[in-house]
């Protein structure tokens, strides 16, 4: 058997295995929140791992799929599935058009384009009231299953489906094509790759990846408010990205579940255990900028 | 017989500067073209301009019969226009495989749903291993592409652009930076790609490298024309010798 | 004078004022830029820092301890908010932003370095100071001057004042002294400037210091007026942004005028938008200059000969 299935056996063993092992509410809820988190830091890592592309306006397609889902529910009564099939499309709409600034613009100016944007959205959630509820917030939404159990299930089961899709799709050509585009893109250009269509998709298929973990928020929440969908949302999956290991498939899920159960782990030390985000990766992009993967391979080349 | 490459009259000025003024050149096909001139004479940017980096403020510019006005590089590069850069752009953390396989991709025909499904597509592997042998340097082949000398840099950017499997290869000062060995190489390997019939136009500013390899030779200074002939015209002509006298002349 | 022209009037000193609260913020960025290429993403949480320092000093430390009264003890946490602000800019600087320079590091490890610093800031603050938006009352800010049909709040003159004599002391700073000189050779060509035995890293840090300095201040300037929370920086980053992206980065002039520019605006629209649509407005315009002009209304365009 390849490594990879072996990955791959592994992981389902873990998943199916988890929620017996973590058997309170309490913490069978962190593992639904963990799942959520591992879709996130995926869909970022393809715009920004094998992309390159600097993009920090992540949260907004989170909070894009949320609120299209939960709208769609709630006021015009559509079905759960149809409406994350909506959400997800939306997403995906508003990610291609992000995507025209990242044609357009480099660095950091990508970078302060994208958070100018996940802050309009922010703002846009905050103050459409008339459909969003605003601050007051939409109350007594359901998850699509009854209890926490099945929705990890459903949550990380998706997830491994979108790893398995993304894993391939790094692999082909397509992986090619995104990685060239990072590496050095007026090269790539005059070896025939057309740097807008393809950043278009990476932008589009990132934002509909984050949309889908969104259409699961609020069921789990059970109340949704914009402030789930802010700058420090993005900062938050960026983090995860980075301290996992940037431009690998493994990193980011290893990110996410490291800096979703390290806070919970520390809960001894007060509110000071959230500056593990700050912390982390501050000193990840000093010292190891290629994350726990990147140690975890130097850690083996020195065994070896 | 109409030229492969036919600009005329193309213009182009950066922030007030003529970069390119008035220039028109025709490359026969099958030939190797040698562009030289000193230092800011706007070799460069007409490099560019041909290579679709930049579009000219005026003038046209026609590549085998299709207008190349307001194609953009991607798409020049997908009607047979190959071209290395002058500062290197290497993919640097992809391995010389790798590298060069991106190169292959103008080729690629998969479909895009199937790229979402386990493949172990080996396609152009072997094409790209004879290209590095080609540059000799196949050996390395699953080295960091940043690990390499910069010699080695340059032929791998050659290999990588042949990928592509070009018509016209142009090539923007390719043996700046190089020790006398790896610019015989350079040349013999240049000989070599024209021979397949593969039309090469070289961008030099050292007049002496281009001499015993291009047919026809264009010098440019302060962005304009000063002459085109064989090599042995551009030798004696006198405006080309004052325009290099003139300013630095790297010999 | 008429009402129409005195409410036009009003609106733009309040502008000013806002303008000049912004300017003393956006400055600090647009130097680091100048002198780095990079963007400080922490800089709007040095503005908070200074905000909490300033709190803490006015009253608990000068007023409880040294029973300095109100005024003074305002004033005197303007230092401290100074003093802050510095401090952290160096810290940030040895810890973070040199030992990047001396790897090399491209352009994005030390974005997302200051990213980290920001995120760490900001949780250490909540941990720290908790959630709930503290009252920092100014005492100017209680006192009213009046001209004619203009009104303006002892707190308004004294960030007008302030943001002047800093700005005043900076551009003297640059043009008459060494260091100050060093520090536009640095901004211009990094490499020639060490070359003709300028200490890039010492000028570097300098530059931190002083745009922290700024921060710090503008932080302690800024607590009477606004909501004072750990995110209260976050909530002006963006249009710390804008404002240095209109004026064009590393351009002290035309971050200058930006700012103005952008307090004036929000004067006037925030009767009628609501500081939520202010946000909005500002963002929406840095959008489209970046479309448009990605280099700041000032700077040329440079194309990019590769």
């Amino acid at each position: 058997m390849t490594q990879k299935r072996i990955g791959f056996l592994v992981s389902l063993i873990l998943v199916a295995a988890a929620p017996w092992l973590l058997t309170t509410g309490y913490w069978r809820g962190i593992l639904v929140l963990c799942a959520m988190n591992v879709l996130l830091a995926l869909s970022l890592n393809l715009v920004l791992g094998y992309t390159g592309q600097l993009n920090l306006g992540q949260s907004a397609f989170f909070g894009i799929g949320a609120y299209v889902s939960t709208i769609l529910i709630k006021t015009y009564g559509w079905n759960f599935w149809l409406a994350a099939l909506a959400a997800v499309a939306a997403a995906g709409l508003v990610g291609v058009v992000l995507a025209a600034f990242a044609v357009r613009l480099r660095g950091h100016y990508l970078a302060i384009a994208s958070l100018g944007f996940a802050v309009i959205t922010y703002q846009v959630l905050v103050n459409w009231e008339s459909v969003t509820q605003g601050v007051r917030g939409i109350y007594g939404i359901l998850p699509p299953v009854p209890n926490a159990v099945a929705l990890f299930y459903l949550v990380a089961g998706i997830g491994l489906l979108v790893y398995f899709l993304l894993d391939n799709l790094v692999r082909s050509p397509v992986g090619d094509t995104l990685r060239a585009i990072r590496e050095d893109e007026v090269s790539a250009a005059a070896l025939g790759v057309n740097g807008a269509v393809w950043k278009a998709f990476a932008f589009g298929l990132g934002a509909a990846i984050a949309g889908l973990a969104g259409c699961f928020y609020p069921g789990f929440v059970g109340t949704l408010v914009p402030d789930a969908f802010g700058i420090v949302e993005s900062f938050t999956m960026m983090a995860m990205v980075i301290v996992g290991g940037m431009g690998t498939m493994i990193g980011p899920v290893i990110g996410a579940v490291v800096l979703t159960f390290l806070p919970e782990l520390l809960r001894g030390f007060g509110e000071l255990r959230l500056m593990i985000y700050g912390i982390a990766l501050t000193l990840v992009v000093l010292f190891m900028p290629g994350g726990i993967v990147q140690a975890w391979i130097a850690f083996k080349n020195k065994l070896a | 017989m109409t030229a492969f490459l036919k600009a005329e009259k193309l213009h182009k000025s950066f922030g007030g500067v003529r970069a390119v003024h008035d220039v028109s050149v025709e490359v026969a096909e099958g030939s190797i073209f040698a562009l030289i001139g000193p230092n800011g004479a706007g070799k460069s940017t007409l490099l560019n301009l041909l290579s679709g980096v930049h579009q000219p403020a005026s003038g046209s510019l026609v590549f085998n019969q299709k207008n190349l006005i307001g194609l953009r590089a991607y798409q020049r590069a997908r009607l047979g226009i190959a071209r290395t850069f002058q500062k290197i752009r290497l993919f640097k953390q992809l391995t010389l495989l790798e590298n060069v396989l991106a190169g292959f991709h103008i080729h690629q025909d998969v479909p895009l749903w199937k790229c979402f499904l386990p493949s172990s597509s080996t396609r152009f592997r072997a094409d790209a291993l004879e290209l590095l042998s080609f540059v000799g340097l196949d050996n390395r082949a699953n080295d960091r592409a940043g690990a390499l000398s910069y010699g080695q840099q340059r032929m791998l950017e050659i290999a990588r652009a042949l990928a592509t499997r070009p018509r016209l290869f142009m090539l923007d000062e390719p043996a700046a930076g190089l020790n006398a060995a790896e610019v015989e190489f350079l040349l013999k390997r240049l000989q070599n790609i024209n021979r397949r019939n593969v039309t090469v136009l070289v961008v030099e500013h050292n007049m002496d490298l281009v001499m015993n390899v291009a047919q026809r030779v264009l010098v440019m200074d302060h962005g304009v024309r000063i002459f085109e002939g064989t090599p042995r015209e551009v030798q004696a002509n006198p405006r080309v010798i004052e325009a290099y006298l003139g300013g630095e002349f790297a010999a | 004078m008429t009402d129409v022209l005195a409410l036009v009037v009003q609106q733009s000193v309040n502008g000013v004022y806002l303008g000049c609260l912004y300017v003393m913020v956006a400055l600090g960025l647009t130097l680091i830029y100048g002198v780095l290429n990079q963007i400080n993403f922490a800089h709007a949480d040095f503005v908070t820092v200074g905000a909490f320092t300033a709190f803490f000093t006015a009253t608990r430390f000068a007023t409880k301890a040294l029973g300095i009264p109100d005024t003074g003890a305002y004033l005197l946490s303007l230092f401290s908010a100074l003093g802050a602000g510095a401090l952290l800019g160096w810290l940030v600087s040895a810890a973070v932003f040199a030992p990047l320079r001396r790897r090399g590091a491209d352009e994005l490890r030390p974005l997302i370095a200051t990213i980290g610093v920001s995120v760490l800031l900001e949780n250490g603050q909540l941990a720290l100071f908790g959630p709930i938006p503290y009252q920092f009352d100014s005492p100017l800010a209680r006192t009213t001057l009046r001209f004619g049909n203009i009104f303006m709040s002892g707190q308004s003159v004294l960030v007008v004042a302030v943001s002047v004599a800093a700005i005043a002391a900076l551009y003297a700073f640059m043009r008459f002294t060494f260091m100050g000189k060093a520090l536009r050779a640095v901004a211009q060509d990094r490499e020639t400037a060490g070359l003709m035995g300028i200490n890039e890293n010492l000028v570097i840090a300098l530059t931190i210091v002083i745009a922290s300095a700024l921060a710090g201040v503008a932080g302690a300037m800024l607590g009477p007026v606004v909501v004072l929370t750990p995110f209260t920086g976050a909530s002006l980053i963006v249009k710390a942004f804008a404002i240095v992206i209109i004026g064009g980065f590393g351009n002290m002039e035309g971050t200058i005028i930006a700012g103005l520019l952008v307090g004036i605006i929000e004067a006037f629209t925030v009767q009628y938008l609501g500081s939520g649509l202010i946000d909005l407005v500002v963002f929406a315009m840095l959008l489209l200059m970046l479309v448009v002009r990605p280099t700041g209304l000032i700077a040329e365009r440079k194309e990019e000969n590769v």
